[in-house]
């Protein structure tokens, strides 16, 4: 369970989703004045950003609960970014 | 793709969904497509690559008084601090209002003697619900104080009631019992002016207290046993903070190793950790976390909390007499106890995920209401519809029973103060040793007015001290030590992903034979591979953003908290509410009326001391066995030779 984007478009920079995500899940793009899901992986599907989202640019889904427990993964965090959007690109 | 979603899709009616762009498995569909609404522009579900954070304009701050974190426990310190006329700075590992456990308290309770509440009664049944651990000179502190604390919040307008999800025609659109779906974003935009979480940072600037958000500390920096600030770092940039203080308030709450359906993934026993390491003694931590999930969709914290977090707080209390003490207690014990222990022994039967609960059903006191018909009572306990219904325990591996564990500041501590002076800690996961003893439940509701009472004793005592206190700033070597500390995963050059060490250190503390039914066997086989973590992977955490530093370091608080669990019920050799031995399945009343202390030794080494608890704590030792407690754990009047009760049934009813 994670959050995703909705609709990058709806995304209106008010920031919300990075204030509320207790999980530093959010970072900010100050030159498009969007919000990017940066760690998706760390998502705890508290749903704070997704009630919070002003212009309705994300969404809940279940895909991502339940990761697998790999005998060992790679130090960096970008693999799973590249999975995650795998699973919403195959959509 | 989970099968109960798409069952509720099916039931709101998704034609329209698919006709859209299809996007299956969401949660909780916004509106527009719910209501089938086409759409013309195409989605852009790709993400911009992650920026480069800029450091925050100030990282360097002197105050009289820091208090490190910005829950109902900080906020309250923090607050109280700054009412005394002293300059205060909180540190909050993300934004006040919206970090740790703070946003997801549902209810509030407090005690009341103009409504009539029976302050016997009241004792009685924490004594008895808390297993005679609970700590009643802070119980005798909260009845006092609860209601003007209840009145604080109330101003602060944290506690404003409005309509409830259930009232307001948001929730359960369909009118199906067993759709508790809704309009999510569209009742949270109704009452977005209630919502609590936008009060904290609000009472902060009033008070004219400066906050530092998305900073986690990672150290609290004493010398000469007298504290001088605390040292942590920007999260999203990297830059080290730091925070020269005459007094330090540690509010930095629990934690758990992973949340798979309550969500307190943000607190990370940080707080226990840094206390820990300065040698102050941990306890309470044999008792564990009792709240539920849904089985068929553990990791979904959303279904299972959302509506509660978008619902105002339900006020309670009112609920206990003279006549219900002991059963009162004795229910939430069966219910959310006992229950946790032979649903874990039995195994579950087969659920389609469509078990809904429907509180407006619920007796008044079930639902922590008051019993009173005072005019002004305001104390209605839970009043949403039907919600899904947990049904496994386990929802926050790791995680304390609330108020029970933390630094033990002696028992005649009554503010949190520790032996360094001008250290305080408080609330929950915090300050161990809370009136709910060995068993939470009896309390429901308690812990968000509880760790506000004692913020707020913490933050006065934190003033006064430091209103003649001196300055003691941190040293610059301190800082570079500390500096060098965060840092270090940024230079592993081969080691292994935090997120993979935390689902390793997860597959070895959930199984519920480690968690739940303990065991001397199976809680040294977990001992074991914890030890090998702590001291084989740990050192080898890598991190490639300062993202990943914050999780390489979190799980460093989560091996020790692990450590610190597993030898305290080890040392526990008995059964006492959230603590289950399978081979000492009883209350054990001449040897364990203590708390079990875990303090770091000069070797480095853990020492386990057993502090009994105060006489006037213990009950009446001369009753018999079945009247001091009043119900019974697998195997537990067997093996002290009594007569066996019939079966009751848990939190799901009569089995």
């Amino acid at each position: 369970m994670s959050v995703a984007r909705f609709d990058l478009n709806k995304c209106i920079g008010c920031k919300s989703c990075v204030t509320v995500c207790p999980m530093d899940v959010f970072r900010f793009d100050e030159n498009a004045k969007k919000s990017v899901i940066a760690y998706p992986e760390n998502c705890q599907s508290c749903g704070q950003c997704y009630v919070n989202c002003l212009g309705r640019a994300l969404t809940i889904v279940n895909d991502m609960y339940g990761y697998a427990q790999t005998s060992y993964r790679a130090a960096t965090t970008v693999n799973m970014n590249r999975t995650a959007q795998a699973v919403i690109d195959r959509k | 793709m989970d099968k109960s979603i798409s069952r509720r899709d099916f039931l709101r009616g998704m034609a329209g969904l698919t006709a859209a762009t299809a996007v299956t498995a969401i949660a909780g569909v916004p509106a527009a497509f719910a209501e089938g609404e086409a759409e013309t522009v195409e989605r852009v579900t790709t993400e911009l690559p992650i920026p480069e954070v800029e450091a925050p304009a100030k990282t360097e701050y002197e105050c009289d008084v820091l208090v490190i974190g910005g829950g109902f426990a900080g906020l309250n310190a923090a607050a109280a601090a700054a009412d005394q006329g002293q300059s205060v700075v909180m540190i909050d590992k993300g934004h006040p209002g919206y970090s740790g456990l703070s946003p997801w308290p549902s209810s509030h309770r407090w005690a009341d003697k103009e409504m009539g509440d029976d302050y016997d009664a009241l004792r009685k049944c924490i004594q008895h619900g808390s297993e005679y651990l609970g700590n009643m000179d802070l119980y005798e502190v909260w009845l006092e104080e609860s209601k003007s604390t209840y009145e604080r919040l109330k101003d602060w307008g944290i506690l404003d009631q409005y309509e409830t999800a259930a009232e307001s025609g948001y929730y359960n659109q369909s009118g199906n019992p067993a759709d508790c779906s809704g309009d999510y974003q569209g009742y949270h935009e109704k009452f977005y002016q209630h919502d609590r979480r936008t009060k904290f940072a609000s009472v902060l600037k009033d008070k004219g207290i400066e906050y530092a958000d998305f900073t986690m500390v990672t150290n609290v920096i004493v010398e000469n046993n007298k504290v001088c600030g605390a040292i942590g770092f920007h999260v999203p940039s990297g830059a080290i903070i730091t925070c020269h203080a005459k007094a330090v308030v540690m509010a930095m709450g629990g934690g758990c190793y992973k949340p798979t359906g309550f969500p307190t993934g943000g607190v990370t026993f940080d707080g226990e950790y840094i206390a820990y390491n300065l040698g102050l003694p941990i306890a309470g931590k044999e008792f564990d976390d009792f709240h539920m999930t849904l089985s068929w969709a553990p990791g979904n914290a959303f279904l299972n909390n959302n509506w509660t977090y978008l619902d105002p707080l339900w006020l309670c209390g009112g609920d206990i007499t003279p006549e219900t003490a002991t059963s009162y207690a004795t229910t939430k014990g069966k219910v959310m106890v006992l229950d946790r222990v032979t649903k874990s022994v039995t195994g579950l039967a087969v659920t389609d995920g469509t078990s809904v609960e429907d509180m407006t059903k619920q007796d008044v006191t079930r639902r922590g209401g008051s019993t009173s018909t005072n005019p002004g009572e305001v104390r209605f306990g839970k009043r949403n519809d039907t919600m899904y219904k947990g049904d496994i325990y386990g929802a926050a591996v790791g995680f304390g029973a609330h108020l029970t564990n933390g630094v033990f500041c002696g028992l005649d501590d009554l503010e949190g103060k520790t032996s360094i002076e001008g250290l305080w800690v408080s609330g929950d996961g915090m300050m161990a040793c809370g009136p709910t003893g060995a068993a939470y439940p009896t309390g429901v509701g308690f812990t968000s007015n509880f760790v506000s009472t004692m913020g707020n004793r913490a933050g006065k005592a934190a003033a006064a001290y430091a209103a003649s206190a001196s300055l003691t700033p941190i040293p610059a070597d301190r800082i570079a030590e500390e500096t060098e500390k965060i840092e270090a995963p940024l230079h592993v050059e081969k080691g292994f992903d935090p997120n993979w060490a935390r689902d390793q250190l997860m597959n070895i503390m959930s199984p519920y034979w480690v968690y739940i039914v303990k065991s001397e066997e199976s809680l040294n086989a977990a001992l074991t591979q914890v030890e090998y973590m702590r001291d084989k992977v740990i050192p080898k955490l890598q991190a490639a953003s300062w993202h990943d530093v914050r999780l390489c370091l979190e799980m460093q608080h989560k091996i020790l908290n692990a450590e610190l669990s597993l030898r305290a019920s080890l040392a526990r050799q008995e059964t006492r509410g959230l603590h289950y031995r399978a081979d000492f399945p009883y209350r054990d009343d001449e040897n364990f009326l203590c708390f079990i202390t875990l303090t770091k030794n000069a070797e480095g080494g853990m020492d386990i001391e057993k502090v009994p608890v105060k006489d006037e704590w213990k009950g009446d030792l001369s009753e018999d066995y079945k009247s001091r407690y009043t119900y019974y754990f697998p195997k537990e009047l067997e093996t002290l030779g009594l007569p066996a009760e019939e079966e009751t049934g848990g939190w799901g009813g009569k089995k």
